[in-house]
């Protein structure tokens, strides 16, 4: 199975993510009546055993953080991967509730409203873009430490992962997250025909 | 017509130039991969119009435009990004965008942009 992509192919997906990202962020905005300033995602293929190194190295390993993980199935399947850390996720809850001092439930209530929308508007206009549909399973949330959002017995019988990944941040309120798509063997090589496909399209 | 296609992606960047070959098939096309080479080459060839993404490396597109307006204040730039926040529209047409369109575009906008908010 050929699962590197070419450059084509990578600026492709890039594409159809920040597509993607602005229409999630667009609706965030709404619901927090916040700008949020967009980034330009980062596509990374590697080795499952990398997986953990390359989060690791976009967090705070000091910190602990709000984990939500919704797996998607469909001719491109994976799992969207949303981190915020508690800082920002407080922020957030102040931010969403109008108070100062929010509680556990508050925060944990307001991460997960705000998953929902970025994970479902994000991988929605994804396999939109790419004409095709996802199922999507209920979302699981965690409140972590930065080593133990992702386990490694997760990842393990996967060769190659695709890590598609951006951050959001609403830069008056404090509150970043990174978001990640993981994408996995099987759904790489028919992921690399529905960028085919789009690209011959739009090429000609 | 010389037009100035503005995007990170060389896909976005096709998009704009699918569009256009109905609506305008002669313009002369000039392409730039990030703000910084996009005013520059407004700089050197006074592009007629110019189609501008927003989220860019080196320079994003809201820079970009400040430029291209403080080098021309009647500059024809049309905006296409997929920051669709409402925000990003206001300062855009702010900073002097004849207008914000969402990604991807296509021949029915094109014809829409070049019927209704350019001066040609």
């Amino acid at each position: 199975m050929n699962i590197e992509f070419n450059e084509d192919q990578i600026d492709a997906l890039k594409e159809f993510m920040n597509v993607s990202i602005g229409a999630a962020t667009a609706n965030l905005a709404n619901l927090l009546g916040a700008f949020a300033t967009m980034h330009i995602p980062r596509i990374d293929i590697c080795d499952s055993d990398k997986l953990i190194p390359k989060v690791n190295a976009t967090i705070d390993l000091t910190s602990m953080y709000y984990v939500t993980k919704q797996l998607f199935t469909g001719k491109f399947g994976g799992e969207c991967m949303f981190v915020m850390s508690e800082g920002s996720a407080q922020n957030l809850g102040k931010h969403l509730y109008d108070i100062e001092n929010c509680t556990d439930d508050d925060v944990n209530d307001a991460v997960i409203e705000l998953t929902n929308i970025l994970t479902s508007t994000i991988v929605s206009r994804l396999t939109q873009e790419l004409d095709t549909g996802v199922q999507f399973f209920v979302p699981s949330s965690q409140f972590v430490d930065a080593h133990s959002i992702i386990n490694i017995n997760d990842v393990t019988h996967y060769s190659k992962i695709i890590i598609i990944s951006t951050i959001l941040e609403f830069k008056d309120q404090q509150i970043n997250s990174s978001i990640y798509i993981l994408t996995k063997d099987e759904a790489i090589e028919s992921l690399k025909m529905l960028i085919d496909k789009k690209i011959e399209e739009i090429y000609g | 017509m010389k037009i100035l296609i503005v995007d990170d992606s060389k896909l976005a960047r096709m998009g704009v130039v699918k569009s256009l070959k109905e609506v305008e098939p002669n313009a002369e096309l000039f392409h730039a991969e990030n703000g910084l080479e996009a005013v520059e080459i407004f700089r050197q060839e006074n592009p007629r119009v110019v189609f501008l993404d927003l989220t860019m490396p080196v320079m994003d597109g809201f820079e970009a435009l400040k430029q291209i307006i403080a080098i021309d204040k009647d500059a024809q730039v049309i905006v296409i990004s997929a920051d669709i926040q409402d925000e990003a529209k206001q300062r855009v047409l702010l900073a002097g965008a004849k207008n914000m369109y969402p990604k991807p575009i296509n021949e029915e906008k094109m014809l829409q942009i070049f019927q209704q908010d350019l001066l040609i």
